[in-house]
């Protein structure tokens, strides 16, 4: 195809595949009959459901055997996430950590800091929060503000984080902070620290969502003195840190099924014999959903290649996002009244509660579309 | 020749041979200029390369490879009925040209010298009253007392839907390209219109669109052995309808006044969309489809069978 746009062709491979009905089945045994299942990977904190993934070791599953991880494929660790979203399983807890907060240290951290923290991530025991925006900066990164000071043996941070989900039910943060000046580029002076959310000098205070959650916060960080060793990578390395990781943030599963609920409760609803105008919503659906898969698993593909598939990444967040966004906005014209309970109206407030947030976290559909237009060559 | 050669050779003919000109002469309809010639010249070239045998079974080349063919052809809107020539070579011996009927409708019958019927039968003898789709595409009903029964494959109708699907994917990457470069050179208040954010930001829309077409339509063909082509054909009909109506629709609002003007070539691809998005069933037919398979393995399963895992 043309220069920045390119799917490749790609298959799950057969040990990938392998994995799904153990996921399957060890889902259908631990989840409770009355949860009320979420496809959301930000809804469900739960650590008793994230240490029993972890001893089946589906956690961390890409990273070396002697940090605790699987050792395994992109594929494998694709396989299972998407298994435990369609489920709709609580995955909130160690999601982060698995995704990014791992990874990013994987590739950029210390041995002793790859020691310490990667086996209890593995383990389903320890959470990371994710540590970027601030009051006055969302979207534009670069203007963080929250500054580390050098002091002997350490630094010493100050300023305000923002939307950090699950900073008060998590142990770890990743904040990107600026340790210098921005200089030309605006992106140099950025550096990354983990920073122990019950720490001194560190405040956390949940913030209300429009669902009536408290899922995001803002976290504060006054005289907060954090050690040399909890410093990620090399100072003023910050922002080539938090660009790297974004094709795995961006183009997962996650991007395109937090709704998926919905569709499966709205099947059930249908029944066996749905009308024409039904029958066409969920044929619909599941058309706009294998192709975002077909698309999600060309991107894993290139990364387990070790490409850098960032725009078509981003495509994928675009086109998803939107998609999760449409899917309830859909259904609920086919479900008129329901009473309270009806499994299909508590799916559908609740995603659609949620929905603004599917196109603003990890890269608003704005920015994306900027990504795609560079891609293109527009700018 | 491997197939990628086989498209570099295509490439270079429909390069060639295939220009706004003869798509002009080959458009049927009411209007005094559509005087829908055939495009007697490219046909010969072809059949002198032997791009009109590709996916047929002596040819060393596969059923896929034909739908990869179908796909350039629909990125260069080749004004030939050349979907139907490689599928009635594949599926049908015999000499001459042979179109395929959707029902009784089939491309260029006036020209044709067979007509295979999507419900397996094959016409040799035939009147023919002309019609075109709105693309000024030859369209004509095929009129006959007498045919032969053949055997087709029992998922014609999916093939016939794919050709419409690789077409499509190739139509929309045309656009695409016929955009980004559009915007790039097109300058309004002292700039390229390209460096405006409403301008980058339906274009990057667009682009997903087209990206998800494109992998929908590979992902049917890579499905073609399998018992999931029908169902991969059946999302890549409903996906790339669907994204035909979008990407044509950013397509006309970037190229302003001069893409709604006959003498642009922009209505070559945006036309034959609109049109070939209805042949072979339009998006509804295709949900509706599967819709129904998701209904009859039930919302606990509906998973499974749109992940391709059913153990």
């Amino acid at each position: 195809m043309f220069s920045g746009l390119d799917f490749e062709p790609a298959r799950l491979p057969p040990e990938a595949e392998a994995l799904r009905v153990g996921v399957r089945d060890f889902v259908e045994r631990e989840l409770p009959g009355d949860y009320l299942r979420n496809s959301d990977f930000n809804e469900g904190h739960s650590a008793e459901f994230s240490q029993k993934l972890g001893m089946r070791g589906w956690i961390g599953m890409t990273w070396p055997k002697q940090y605790g991880g699987g050792d395994r494929s992109f594929f494998e660790r694709y396989v299972v996430t998407e298994e435990l979203l369609a489920a709709g399983a609580p995955v909130s807890a160690h999601w982060i950590a698995d995704r990014q907060s791992g990874p990013l240290l994987l590739r950029y951290g210390t041995e002793d800091q790859k020691l310490k923290y990667l086996p209890p991530i593995t383990r389903g025991e320890s959470y990371f929060s994710i540590g970027m925006s601030e009051p006055d900066s969302g979207s534009d990164l670069a203007s963080v503000q929250t500054r580390a000071s050098a002091v002997d043996g350490g630094w010493i941070l100050n300023g305000t984080k923002l939307w950090s989900t699950d900073a008060h039910r998590n142990h770890y943060m990743v904040a990107l902070v600026r340790t210098g000046p921005s200089g030309e580029s605006r992106h140099e002076g950025l550096s990354q620290f983990i920073v122990d959310l019950h720490a001194n000098g560190v405040t956390v205070r949940p913030i209300k969502n429009i669902a009536g959650d408290e899922d995001f916060n803002e976290v504060v960080f006054e005289d907060c003195v954090v050690s040399e060793e909890n410093l990620v990578g090399a100072v003023g390395n910050g922002w080539e840190q938090v660009t790297s990781e974004l094709g795995y943030e961006r183009s997962g599963p996650e991007r395109f099924l937090s709704a998926f609920r919905v569709f499966v409760e709205f099947v059930r609803y249908v029944g066996a014999s749905p009308s024409d105008e039904e029958s066409a919503l969920i044929g619909r659906l599941a058309s706009h959903i294998m192709t975002l898969r077909q698309m999600s698993i060309s991107v894993a593909a290139m990364l387990q290649a070790g490409k850098n598939p960032a725009t078509e990444a981003a495509l994928v967040k675009s086109l998803g996002n939107d998609f999760e966004k449409t899917l309830p906005e859909l259904v609920r014209l086919f479900a008129p009244r329901l009473g309270p309970k009806h499994p299909l109206r508590c799916s559908l407030e609740q995603t659609l509660l949620h929905s603004p947030s599917f196109t603003i976290r990890g890269g608003t559909r704005e920015i994306l579309r900027g990504v795609i237009a560079r891609g293109l060559g527009l700018r | 020749m491997t197939i990628d050669l086989i498209l570099d050779t295509a490439e270079r003919v429909f390069t060639d041979h295939c220009n706004k000109e003869i798509r002009d002469s080959a458009e049927s309809g009411s209007i005094d200029d559509q005087k829908g010639l055939f495009p007697e010249g490219l046909w010969t070239v072809i059949q002198d390369t032997g791009l009109h045998q590709v996916g047929g079974r002596e040819s060393g080349t596969t059923l896929a490879d034909a739908f990869r063919m179908i796909r350039l052809a629909g990125k260069f809107a080749v004004p030939l009925p050349y979907p139907e020539i490689l599928i009635s070579n594949r599926f049908v011996t015999g000499q001459g040209l042979t179109t395929v009927a959707e029902g009784v409708i089939a491309p260029w019958a006036r020209r044709a010298e067979r007509v295979v019927t999507d419900d397996g039968q094959l016409v040799d003898e035939f009147d023919v009253v002309e019609g075109a789709n709105l693309a000024g595409e030859p369209r004509d009903e095929v009129v006959f007392e007498n045919s032969k029964s053949i055997e087709l494959p029992p998922n014609f109708r999916a093939i016939m839907a794919m050709t419409r699907v690789a077409a499509m994917s190739g139509a929309l990457e045309k656009l695409l390209e016929l955009t980004i470069d559009y915007v790039g050179e097109r300058k309004q208040f002292g700039r390229p219109i390209s460096g405006f954010q409403a301008v980058q930001h339906n274009v990057a829309r667009m682009a997903g669109e087209v990206a998800a077409s494109t992998r929908a339509s590979d992902a049917a063909i890579e499905a073609l052995d399998t018992d999931r082509f029908v169902i991969q054909v059946s999302a890549a009909k409903v996906r790339v309808g669907e994204a035909a109506g979008v990407v044509a629709e950013i397509a006309h609002q970037a190229h302003g006044a001069m893409g709604f003007t006959h003498e642009h070539e922009l209505h070559h691809y945006t036309r034959r969309l609109w049109a070939w998005r209805d042949e072979y069933g339009h998006e509804k037919e295709w949900q509706q489809l599967i819709g129904r398979q998701v209904v009859a393995v039930g919302a606990d399963r509906a998973w499974e069978l749109i992940s391709d895992c059913a153990h």
